[in-house]
């Protein structure tokens, strides 16, 4: 079982996460066009841009940082953020993982020490109970939520439980490492085609999409 | 045309609408991780206790996504939730905010477009989120002309 989970079914579940994720960018961008950016006519001068005083820019600062997600829900957003460096950081950089890849290809990622692994590892668990725990209890979160929030935040959390399980070697070692490599292969598959596809959606649309909030200028528009 | 020949022409139209949008309303509806932050963005949702039904999220999910999940067959009664839901309970001032970048106030007006499909469309007091018998009232095109301008040149 442990060799065939492995094995080809590892590299099935790698086949669909890429494949997956590139179809998801293709349709993303055949819903988009090139947006105009131009703003003045070609030839014409640029308007003067507006003096600005110094407490006019500190003013902006306060109200922008008023309104963003750290102003609004500082605890979300840190929370966010730190499960998703988590989500990312331990199984990169993993002494485990790496050494598995090193094994199998002779390359790998920097890793961090075991302990430190452990410590992200108990992080992102902490931060998928607040999850959970928010979208039991906070009205505006349980209005929006049905059983399939649910089990993506499972698909999300297993692999992570199950690692951590392995790794202090709680009940039968064996099973719980092919436990663990069974929930990242769902997670691996589940990436495209579920709402966890919300990861190439972030980065598409808020850096390639131009618009208010997106990051940089964003030479793209969806299309009408 | 007879109420049944004008129900299927209605249906077609609301078809062709989500079919001509499918693909993006799609991606979008998956892409939403329910976390509900867009919810404070909305100065409806502020000023009325919270009230869940004035969050974007919700508002889209419950008009769009029924929808699309259901390929337009909606009854009357879903539908005028729906209308209530894009027209009383959002004006469409675009400050709502997503995280991952959903264009809210995009898909709550392509909502609406498809509404329209179905004969349904936003009464604008609605927005103001009066009871009908407050904004439903007599009106005296006299009371429409400047008092400053003479009553003469009027005619």
């Amino acid at each position: 079982m442990y060799e065939f989970v492995t094995g080809p079914l590892l590299w099935i579940s790698f086949l669909i996460f890429f494949s997956g994720t590139l179809y998801r960018i293709r349709r993303l961008y055949s819903l988009t066009e090139k947006r105009e950016v131009t703003v003045t006519p070609p030839g014409a001068a640029a308007p003067p841009a507006a003096a600005v005083s110094a407490e006019e820019r500190k003013l902006n600062l306060v109200v922008s940082f008023q309104n963003s997600l750290l102003g609004k829900h500082p605890v979300m957003a840190i929370v966010s953020t730190i499960f998703h460096i988590c989500l990312f950081a331990a199984p990169l950089l993993s002494q485990a993982h790496n050494l598995l890849i090193y094994e199998s290809w002779g390359i790998s990622f920097i890793s961090i020490p075991d302990k430190l692994c452990d410590v992200l590892t108990i992080i992102f668990l902490a931060c998928a109970v607040f999850f959970l725990v928010r979208r039991l209890t906070v009205p505006k979160v349980i209005a929006v939520s049905s059983p399939y929030d649910f089990l993506v935040l499972f698909i999300t959390a297993a692999p992570f439980l199950s690692g951590f399980c392995a790794y202090h070697q709680w009940l039968d070692y064996k099973t719980v490492l092919t436990a663990h490599v069974i929930t990242g292969e769902i997670m691996l598959v589940a990436i495209p085609f579920t709402k966890l596809g919300h990861m190439v959606f972030f980065f598409f649309v808020r850096i390639l999409i131009g618009g208010e909030y997106s990051f940089g200028s964003g030479r793209r528009a969806w299309k009408t | 045309m007879n109420d049944s020949q004008q129900k299927k022409a209605e249906a077609e139209k609301t078809r062709a609408v989500l079919n001509h949008n499918q693909a993006k309303i799609k991606l979008c509806l998956e892409a939403c991780a329910s976390c509900s932050i867009c919810a404070e963005s909305c100065f409806l949702f502020n000023n009325n206790n919270h009230d869940p039904r004035f969050m974007p999220s919700y508002k889209v999910i419950n008009s769009l996504g029924v929808l699309y999940k259901k390929k337009g067959r909606v009854g009357t009664e879903q539908l005028k939730r729906m209308q209530d839901l894009v027209w009383r309970n959002c004006v469409l001032c675009t400050r709502c905010y997503c995280p991952l970048g959903i264009d809210i106030p995009d898909l709550i007006a392509l909502a609406r477009s498809l509404l329209r499909t179905r004969g349904v469309c936003g009464v604008y007091p609605h927005t103001l989120g009066a009871p009908e018998e407050e904004y439903i009232m007599e009106w005296d095109p006299q009371e429409l002309s400047d008092p400053d301008e003479d009553p003469d040149t009027q005619r």
